[in-house]
């Protein structure tokens, strides 16, 4: 009986699933898939922006975004040939979107629409240094949501062990930018950060799959990431002795300069020349005493042999 | 045993080299020894080649796991490093041990001869061996080598394992360069020392067709009066001063 109520209470329930955004079963997406699904190339825009027609539609639906409908960010074409739809933007991503246009050279509404759900972690970026670079300096190289957290339609989870954000692959991801030779000589970025902190305790035990080794993230601040010379960076002057206590309870003025990705000063290097004149120096000594010892053993067999004959 | 005489020299057929105390002493340093090699090297060459240390460094239970047993190892093997040093002064003290040119691992000017005529005996340019004390110049280069090791990787360890404690007492001046000379030092010479014990330690005392597999006096602490004779004729002759005589006369 009790079953047979059930059903009958459900049943109706269903109808709803279809009424629900999902690429499965809403038009919308569906039809804008059909075609690019299927397009291959890229095609210039009359900004002359290149712009990818394909779309993978089973990675678009894998991804964290994937249940959104394409209008949910596509909310106005303004330079385009499928023309205006119409649409309202909101203030909120309308201002955003003047402020990134240098980035986003198709469509910066939709570069923007990641403000209808995040703006406060947009304002964030947009105040960071890699936010200034593109609203105040106008370039177009500066990191925005999609260069760290992975291409435009397949933005996963950071938690998820494929995402550009996860531990495992954070590091490298900054090492797009930070790693690069043109980009560091533009911006008179820090050198041989990338090599230092591979090099690093916290880069090795990283590589090790030590959990808790810290990734950039960890002491250079996320979304509100600032530049050395600002005195609000977590890595700079006093600041220091918040973000390592983060992790090492007690750290002082005297521990903090422990982990740099400054190259090492002359002391360690002409220190470490020292250390390998001195290995190479008793390596070859011992090993020589060795082989020529090893020879004179044998040399004593036979000859003792001999003259016990 | 080592009490039996042979009746006939009147001497015993072995005598004791090292006493249970330093037999112990070396049983955990070289335990440590191994322990911290092996789990240290995972870490020195944690990037090359590739993902194979990751693959080293789980056998010893991922990398915290690792990073405590070595922690662990290092510090039990200060610790016997430092009874090992009281241990001498004590015996100093209650004059158990005294100062012998023909029986201390002190290096002496001598030394350097014995290497020198050593090389001349490899070579084939003197048919004699040069005559060594209790410890030749390789035993003695041993044993201080195992000194060197314990002031420049274990006390840069322990900074390294305690860096928060160590810091208060780094000086002002040094705060900018000595964290990265301290990981130098240790990984520098850490590797030293793994090739130092591979090529002569293990040359000396285990491939050395005479001692093949290996020298049994880390286990016995005794030495046979023959091979005393034949590796340690100063310290024969000092031991058994009458013996010695009679036998060149003979």
């Amino acid at each position: 009986m009790s079953q047979k109520i059930n059903a009958v209470a459900v049943a109706p329930l269903l109808f709803l699933i279809l009424l629900l955004p999902s690429p499965v079963f809403s038009q919308e997406p569906n039809s804008c898939l059909y075609c690019h699904g299927s397009m291959k190339g890229k095609v210039k825009s009359q900004s002359g922006a290149l712009v990818e027609m394909h779309i993978d539609a089973e990675r678009f639906k894998a991804s964290v975004h994937g249940v959104l409908p394409c209008t949910e960010c596509h909310i106005k074409f303004t330079d385009d040939s499928h023309a205006s739809s119409g649409a309202a933007v909101p203030s909120a991503v309308l201002g955003i979107s003047s402020q990134v246009s240098p980035k986003f050279g198709s469509d910066p509404v939709a570069g923007a629409a990641c403000a209808k759900c995040h703006e406060e972690v947009y304002k964030k970026v947009l105040s960071s240094v890699h936010g200034k670079n593109i609203v105040e300096k106008k370039q177009t190289d500066g990191a925005l949501c999609i260069d760290c957290h992975g291409t435009l339609h397949y933005i996963t989870r950071a938690a998820d062990g494929k995402s550009p954000m996860s531990r495992k692959y954070q590091v490298e991801t900054c090492g797009k930018c930070h790693g690069d030779k043109n980009l560091i000589e533009k911006y008179r970025l820090e050198e041989n950060v990338m090599d230092s902190f591979k090099e690093s305790f916290h880069g090795r035990k990283l590589h090790l799959g030590h959990t808790r080794a810290p990734v950039c993230t960890s002491c250079h601040g996320v979304h509100d990431i600032s530049s050395k010379s600002d005195p609000a960076s977590p890595v700079v002057g006093k600041n220091r002795l918040v973000t390592c206590g983060k992790c090492h309870k007690g750290a002082n003025e005297k521990f903090v300069p422990a982990i740099t990705h400054k190259r090492p000063g002359p002391i360690p290097h002409y220190g470490e020349k020292l250390l390998i004149l001195l290995t190479i120096g008793v390596f070859a000594f011992i090993v020589s005493h060795v082989i020529l010892e090893a020879f004179a053993d044998i040399r004593e067999a036979i000859f003792r042999k001999k003259e016990g004959k | 045993m080592s009490d039996t005489t042979s009746p006939a020299q009147g001497i015993p057929k072995e005598i004791e080299r090292f006493n249970k105390t330093f037999l112990v002493q070396h049983v955990v340093m070289f335990t440590t020894f191994l322990i911290l090699s092996f789990t240290g090297w995972g870490l020195k060459y944690a990037h090359e080649p590739q993902g194979l240390s990751s693959i080293w460094i789980r056998v010893w239970g991922g990398a915290e796991t690792a990073g405590l047993i070595h922690r662990i190892a290092g510090v039990t093997m200060l610790l016997d490093f430092i009874w090992h040093v009281i241990y001498l002064i004590y015996l100093f003290a209650t004059k158990q041990m005294t100062i012998n040119l023909k029986t201390t691992i002190i290096p002496l000017p001598k030394d350097i001869f014995d290497v020198i005529k050593n090389f001349m005996y490899f070579f084939g340019l003197s048919k004699e061996k040069p005559r060594f004390g209790k410890y030749s110049y390789a035993q003695k280069f041993d044993y201080w080598a195992v000194f060197w090791g314990m002031f420049i990787i274990g006390f840069s360890g322990y900074a390294l394992a305690f860096p928060m404690q160590v810091s208060y007492i780094i000086p002002e001046f040094a705060t900018g360069w000595i964290w990265e000379l301290l990981g130098l030092m240790h990984s520098d010479e850490a590797l030293l020392a793994i090739v130092f014990i591979l090529f002569w330690h293990f040359y000396s005392e285990h491939l050395k067709p005479e001692v093949f597999p290996m020298s049994w006096i880390w286990i016995t602490g005794k030495i046979s009066t023959d091979k005393l004779k034949h590796h340690h004729p100063l310290e024969y002759e000092l031991l058994f001063p009458e013996e010695a005589k009679k036998e060149k006369k003979g």
